[in-house]
């Protein structure tokens, strides 16, 4: 860690940040970008990766097993009930979904804006909206009293002449995150293809030379190539752009479908979207910073890039919160005695602590991010990601756990307390999440070298000021 | 083939010779044959004839593809066995497989019988139904009856005769038993003893005299832990002489019960429910009720009924019961007025005599003789005799107590102790030794080594006394055996088997013919004997088979005895009752413990606690801050240097100072169900009957209550506190209950009202009372986005419309209505851990609401079955439209098409879905209960959501049966209609105070049901109307008959 990359840059008033602070540092080349981004995967194991992906790989059996025994007993190994019918699965479902939107927000929304300095963070960011859509997509199926028949919520035609019923949020659901899964998989791959060329051209050996070329597909770096490529890669962008939208919508339709208190609500397909945002940029924040500093990408991730990212979560955070106190005006001003009742549930019933903990995590806590101070020490804004990160699950817990808990008949009240194999679960998707990224790092170019090349181009090896630079995807 | 050829073929073969067949050996040509065409006939024909179409090809593949089944089927054996089977054509008459079929008997309880009607599918019987012909039943069932067809297929039931513990036979018990007994003949019986549960077996009660005419020196002795002792003791004091009280409420508009829980623990509390809530039904033509008062010394669902309640100390009633009678003119008691109690006292003496003749004193068998003749000298005085309260000569057998019994145990003069269905060693009284001298009868040896005693018990369970008798006999269910049994008024019945006995059990009249030296004689032919010798001159089969259609034997009733006026007995001085009492009660679900091994009432939530799988000390708020205990908490009652552990349960309405515990629990030897392990997370609770004694059976002063450090995980079917006025935080409580005095604005915005509550004076100001308490949504037509009828929305003016309508009025909290459910829909039970997860399975569920204040509290039970809503909450978000509306306005439930996504139930405001978390229905189910299920009903699955069906079975059957009428007479709409109007479902037949109502909720051959008329009535009102689930299911509003003069009328309810 060079103490000048790090230390916090002071700027005079009137001066903009962007002068001082570039999105790529200066002295780049083609070579030493290719060389920097494409070694850390040619380079031999390090002890450190071994124990890190090792770790995780155990809490990947964890949930082996706990999926195993699932299937084998049923969703009662579950601490849900009677009224609580939806616990962890579904909290961590809305979590990890919610993760997955940074990555798409960044690569297509960005592109499509023209903010440059997505190139060095897109490729890991969709990486990780992949992995999180992964772990994300098994809790629907796990959550099924019946997972044997899960494919029954998609339309396909069968002897039993019957459709799923299409006025049930569950059914857009299956739709909208297995769109936003392929869709994000395709944009990841076709932005994969120069790079996995580039592997292949630097192989040292002839395994991975087949494995890279074919996975690149023919690539020859040849003009046409790049402008279909480029054409292919715009159209892409366009098409999941509006997925950030769909998807937590969707999600948030799951629930204000209802008429639970708690969920009736319309503010919640803005709100959600609002909150995966917040919580994706979150994630990105709790893998880039360890990245840049492990990889030594600093001078491709710099400070610049970890505050355009912290600005971003302000802002989200900023409607999140205007998503909170819409619920809690409706809950009085509604008049209802449900409403309100649910209200004051949150505030001090048996989950209080989770509530305010949430409100501190979401809405007191990233208050310091209007400090620039605070958002270019890294130390800080990684612990406030991981705080996040946090806040935002317990948000989705407080959602799902305190509008079933008490709902209209106090007869029927009760609680919910996770049991061992809701830990195993949730803590065992964290594994397969890490593993995954974990393996990504060290098989394909955790950043898109083509990309920044191009930028390398464009800023004449970092040296000319990002204001000055042209957008780097003019058709 | 010539078998010689065949022998010499294989003397000339070299080497080891494999041969398939004879035919192959002998290489005829016929074999060749066989050989060259590969494909049997039919083929080559199609090959060979021209007709190669596409349909004779599958014409053939089907019947080769069928025989090559019917090969497998026969398990490839080559040719058919030699053994006949045959089909079902002499089938039993009148059965049509399929097709239900009802038989009467009678289930015995206490001695007394009760009778039923037994539903039997292709021979099991597999449902309870009450027998409206029966005197005791009136249709109705309690939780036990319904409970009880469980029993039948127990299988902790014991199986065999065991000797020792060793199995044994009925021959060797026969051969031990029979020699022992004629070498008494010349002592006419000495030293042999029979202890008997109290019955009124005509047979039974014949056979035991004549067993006394051959042994006169044989003594019986009757044991029952519930018993009538003090009813029969007082019945003495008053009139000299032993009579049986029977009450008609139906006269009645005053009751006043001196803890007397007469809807639960009579022999005639079937009965007395229906007639006593028959007197408080207001419609819009029947504007009067009768009221209750009730004083009694734990809260009992009799209680939760009244419309003044006291709760006071059991030791106090006795002085109440004084001043009541002095107040209402009894001379020679002494007139002291308990302070505090004047209100109540005078205005229920009042009240009393304002209604001569038409009032009614009910005083409980926990109350001392002393009560029970100031309750005949207060009925006497107001001329309730031969209105409210009848006499007849006593329905039981008579015979010696248990005490005597042990006494002559210890001094030795017994040496034969044969024991008939009790329990002693579990159930007799802390000071009376029974077990231990028992044992030491069982162990005593002569002095050539051998047995000098021999002691043998007849029972449905290996248990307790079983566990220390030398021989134990299985005795069959009362659903396998024949007999007869009286009713509380003497109308006898005649109980006929419904199945053979499944373990080879004998029935106690069997065991007496042996013992009588008739070993060859059948229950069967005994029964018709003494049957034969009481109707000496009637048509005897005749008369017979009427008994067993109709289920009571017309004329058996007992004479209506005219007795004078009571003595009054003169006070006995009291005794002080220290700090605290302890209350014994029968408990709700197991009462004295002979259903312990019944999961399905153990899991029954009890009433107002809603606890399962235990039971506790309960005690009111006010004495838990004083003793300083939560729920849960094990105190040390310590009465007379016994002591017993026991976790608490506060419940409002017991009286401070009480510790209320119920009989029947902490069993050893019960059975897998009902044993206790010193498991928490199996329960099955503590057995109260360690500290009870003789003296002292139904309360106890002085008992020292001592907290210990350890605790007990009781687990109730709601959630902490959530019911009532008692939440932790007083911001949280919610506020279920609406009554005149719900301000206005929150009745919309902070009241639920869920329950909606009115005085009978309230109502009768303003008839509209119950619908102004449901606020501004009431006022106005519900909107809706979707569109009616008109604009092609569902339409549900045509057919049938199913509905239910719930009286809160009526509903006494009983539980009979959730069991019978349970019966019916082939209900999982799920076990204290998973009860404890709040996951269990009931399809109905009885709310209990607590009103008023912690230390007098109302409470409101609220029987909650699916509402059937027409815009059903559940329906739109179900993925896979497992859940859907009909025509007839069911939220049908497919269990076929769930995948357990469980959205429904989170979406159900009524909370009323159950999910099977876990393989319920099949993982520990033993063979012989799913005997038991119900074969109209789907046994679900692992992950699949269920709930209330209105029994769509049941309306099945009826619709079919009246589309076939009308097919038949396209006029019968007179006879459809009558056929509808029978259509009962399964909660609604069970209630004894028919409190549910189900029928089509319009017109039906162009007739108004009995459900859609209630419909119309003033009190009815739909649970979280506002919602707009327009729920099929609705209430009549709870209305109370407060005594002005102790709650003014502008006073509300709650």
């Amino acid at each position: 860690m060079t103490a000048t990359a790090e230390s916090p840059v002071t700027i005079s008033s009137g001066q903009d940040m962007t002068q001082v602070i570039p999105v790529l540092m200066p002295g780049a080349t083609y070579a030493s970008v290719t060389d920097q981004i494409g070694g850390i995967v040619q380079r031999p194991l390090t002890w450190l990766w071994i124990m890190a992906f090792g770790i995780t790989f155990v809490v990947v059996m964890v949930l082996t097993g706990a999926i195993a025994y699932l299937l084998l007993r049923g969703v009662g190994i579950w601490g849900i009930d009677i009224p609580v019918a939806w616990g962890f699965a579904i909290t961590n479902f809305v979590w990890w979904i919610g993760i997955g939107h940074a990555g798409t927000f960044i690569s297509a929304m960005l592109l499509l804006m023209r903010q440059n300095w997505r190139t060095s963070i897109n490729r890991f960011a969709e990486a990780m909206t992949l992995f999180a859509v992964a772990c994300a997509g098994m809790f629907p199926l796990m959550h099924l009293g019946r997972i044997k028949f899960f494919y029954w919520l998609a339309p396909y035609p069968n002897t039993m002449a019957l459709w799923p019923q299409f006025r049930s949020a569950l059914v857009w659901d299956v739709f909208a995150v297995s769109t936003y899964g392929l869709v994000s998989l395709i944009f990841w791959y076709v932005g994969l293809i120069p790079d996995l060329a580039t592997m292949r051209d630097r192989s040292r050996n002839r395994f991975t030379w087949t494995i890279y070329g074919m996975m690149a597909m023919g690539w020859r770096g040849d003009s046409r190539h790049w402008l279909r490529y480029q054409t292919a890669y715009l159209l892409l962008a366009g098409l999941a752009a509006p997925l950030v939208v769909s998807v937590h919508s969707i999600v948030g339709m799951d629930f204000s479908e209802a008429q639970l208190p708690g969920w009736h609500s319309t503010i919640f397909p803005p709100y959600f979207v609002a909150g995966a945002i917040f919580s994706g940029f979150a994630m990105v924040l709790t893998l880039a910073i360890p990245m840049r500093s492990l990889f030594g990408f600093k001078n491709l991730i710099t400070i610049r890039h970890i505050d355009n990212c912290c600005k971003l979560m302000l802002v989200t955070e900023l409607l999140v919160a205007y998503g909170y106190a819409a619920e809690v005006y409706t809950g009085w001003y509604s008049g209802s005695v449900y409403e309100s009742y649910m209200t004051m549930n949150r505030f001090i019933g048996p989950y209080a602590p989770a509530y305010w903990s949430l409100i501190f995590c979401n809405i007191v806590a990233p208050q310091i991010l209007w400090s620039r101070r605070v958002r270019q020490n890294v130390i800080i804004v990684f612990i406030l990601s991981l705080v996040i990160n946090v806040g935002m699950w317990l948000e989705r817990f407080m959602i799902i756990i305190t509008s079933l808990q008490r709902d209209f008949l106090p007869s029927s009240w009760g609680m919910y307390y996770p049991t061992f194999w809701d830990w195993a679960t949730f803590i065992g998707t964290l594994g397969l999440f890490f593993c995954m990224f974990f393996l990504f790092a060290r098989l394909l170019p955790a950043i898109s070298i083509a990309e920044v090349r191009e930028l390398v181009h464009e800023t004449a090896g970092g040296s000319v000021p990002p204001s000055k630079m042209e957008p780097a995807n003019v058709i | 083939m010539n078998l010689s050829e065949v022998r010499s073929r294989l003397s000339n073969q070299r080497g080891q010779a494999l041969w398939r067949s004879m035919e192959e050996l002998c290489d005829t040509p016929e074999f060749r044959k066989s050989l060259e065409r590969e494909f049997p006939g039919g083929v080559d024909g199609w090959i060979n004839s021209g007709d190669q179409s596409r349909r004779r090809f599958l014409q053939l593949m089907g019947a080769s593809l069928m025989l090559a089944g019917a090969g497998t089927m026969s398990g490839c054996s080559d040719k058919p066995r030699d053994e006949k089977i045959v089909p079902y054509v002499d089938a039993p008459e009148m059965l049509v497989a399929g097709k239900p079929m009802f038989f009467a008997t009678a289930m015995p309880m206490g001695g007394f019988g009760r009778g039923v009607l037994v539903c039997s599918q292709e021979g099991r019987p597999i449902k309870i139904e009450g027998n409206p012909d029966h005197p005791a039943s009136l249709g109705g069932t309690d939780s036990f009856m319904q409970a009880s067809i469980l029993g039948l297929y127990d299988p902790d039931r014991s199986q065999a005769v065991t000797r020792g513990g060793e199995i044994s036979t009925w021959a060797a018990f026969w051969e031990t038993v029979r020699p022992r007994l004629e070498s008494k003949r010349q002592t006419g019986g000495e030293g042999v003893r029979l202890l008997l549960e109290p019955t009124t077996s005509p047979t039974v009660l014949a056979q035991l005299d004549e067993l006394q005419r051959q042994f006169p020196r044989l003594r019986r002795h009757h044991w029952d832990p519930i018993g009538r002792e003090n009813t029969t003791a007082g019945m003495v004091a008053a009139y000299g002489k032993s009579f049986a009280a029977q009450y008609d409420l139906s006269a009645a508009r005053v009751v006043v019960s001196l803890d007397s829980d007469f809807l639960f623990d009579e022999s005639a509390s079937l009965r007395y429910s229906r007639q006593f809530m028959d007197g408080r039904r207001v419609r819009r033509d029947r504007q009067e009720m009768n009221r209750l008062y009730v004083a009694e010394g734990t809260l009992t669902i009799t209680g939760s009924t009244a419309d003044h309640r006291l709760a006071i100390r059991p030791s106090e009633i006795a002085i109440l019961a004084r001043a009541l009678a002095a107040a209402c003119g009894v001379s020679g008691v002494n007139t002291e007025m308990p302070a505090g109690r004047e209100k109540w006292i005078n205005a229920a003496a009042a009240d009393l005599a304002a209604n001569r003749g038409a009032c009614l004193v009910m005083v409980g068998e926990s109350q001392p003789a002393e009560v029970h003749a100031l309750g005949h000298a207060i009925n006497h005085l107001l001329g309730n005799l031969g209105h409210t309260v009848h006499f007849t000569e006593p329905v039981l057998g008579q015979s010696d107590s248990l005490d005597v019994l042990v006494d002559e145990m210890r001094s030795g003069k017994i040496d034969t102790l044969l024991i008939f269905g009790t329990n002693p060693a579990y159930t007799s009284p802390a000071d009376i030794p029974f077990a231990a001298e028992l044992l030491r009868m069982s162990k005593m040896r002569s002095a050539d080594g051998t047995f000098a005693n021999l002691t043998a018990h007849l029972g449905l369970y290996d248990d307790e006394t079983a566990y220390l008798c030398q021989w134990h006999l299985h005795q069959s269910h009362y659903l396998e055996s024949w007999g007869d049994i009286r009713a509380f008024d003497g109308t006898a019945s005649i109980l006929q088997p419904l199945i053979a006995p499944l373990y080879g059990g004998k029935s106690a009249s069997e065991v007496l013919e042996v013992l009588l030296g008739r070993p060859e004689r059948s229950a069967y032919e005994v029964l018709r004997g003494y049957w034969v010798s009481q109707w000496k001159n009637a048509d005897f089969e005749r008369q017979w088979s009427t008994a067993l259609k109709s289920g009571v034997i017309a004329g058996t009733a007992l004479p209506l005895q005219d007795l004078g006026s009571p003595k009054v007995v003169a006070s006995a001085s009291e005794k002080s009752a220290g700090e605290w009492e302890v209350v014994f009660r029968p408990d709700y679900s197991v009462w004295d413990g002979c259903f312990s091994n019944n999961p399905w009432l153990q899991e029954l939530p009890r009433p107002f606690t809603k606890l399962t799988w235990d039971n506790a000390a309960m005690i009111s708020p006010a004495t838990a801050e004083k003793l300083n205990v939560v729920d849960g908490d094990v105190v040390r009652l310590m009465l007379n240097k016994r002591s017993i552990n026991a976790p608490v349960l506060v419940t409002p309405g017991v009286p401070d100072g009480v510790i209320s515990v119920s009989l029947g629990y902490g069993r050893l030897r019960a059975g897998h169900i009902g044993t206790v392990h010193g498991d928490q997370t199996i329960g099955v609770g503590f057995d109260a009957y360690a500290i009870r004694t003789a003296g002292e059976r139904w309360f106890a002063g002085g008992v020292q209550v001592i907290k210990t450090k350890r605790t007990h995980r009781l687990v109730m079917t709601r959630s902490h506190h959530a019911m009532g006025t008692f939440t932790n935080k007083e911001s949280l409580k919610p506020d279920a209950i609406a009554t005149e005095q719900t301000p206005e604005w929150a009745r919309e915005t902070a009241n639920r009202k869920l329950v909606r509550v009115a005085t009978l004076e309230q109502f009768k100001a303003n008839t509209n009372i119950i619908k102004e308490l449901g606020g501004e949504s009431e006022k106005k037509p519900l909107l809706s986005l979707y569109p009616g009828p008109e604009h092609g929305g569902w339409d549900y003016s045509k057919g049938y419309q199913w509905g239910m309508s719930i009286d809160l009025t009526s509903c006494i909290g009983c539980n009979a209505c959730v069991v019978a459910c349970q019966a019916e829909n082939n209900i999982p039970v799920v076990g204290k851990e998973e009860i404890s997860r709040q996951r269990e399975m009931h399809w109905i569920r009885i709310d209990d609401y607590f009103g008023g204040s912690l230390d007098d509290p109302k409470i409101y039970h609220q029987p909650v079955p699916c509402m059937h809503c027409e815009n059903a909450p559940c329906e739109y978000v179900c993925p896979v439209g497992a859940t859907t509306h009909s025509v007839e306005g069911l939220n049908q439930m497919t269990y076929n098409r769930c995948v357990g996504t469980r959205y429904c139930s989170n979406n159900c405001p009524y909370k009323v879905r159950r999910f099977n978390f876990l393989a319920y229905a099949d993982a520990e189910t033993t063979e012989q209960r799913k005997l038991q299920r119900n074969p109209d009903v789907t046994v679900r699955t692992n992950g699949v959501m269920e709930k209330c069906s209105y029994c769509i079975q049941r309306i099945q059957r009826t619709r079919i049966e009246a589309e076939k009428m009308l097919v038949e007479n396209s006029g019968a709409q007179q006879a459809e209609f009558n056929l509808i109007e029978r259509l009962q479902t399964a909660c609604q037949q069970a209630c004894p105070t028919r409190a549910i109502e189900f029928g089509s909720i319009i017109p039906v051959g162009g007739e108004k049901t009995r459900v859609a008329k209630l419909k119309d009535e003033p009190l009815d009102y739909g649970l979280l109307r506002e919602l707009s689930t327009r729920p099929r299911t609705t209430y009549l509003a709870r209305l109370t008959n407060p005594n002005p003069s102790i709650e003014p009328a502008k006073g509300g309810a709650a």
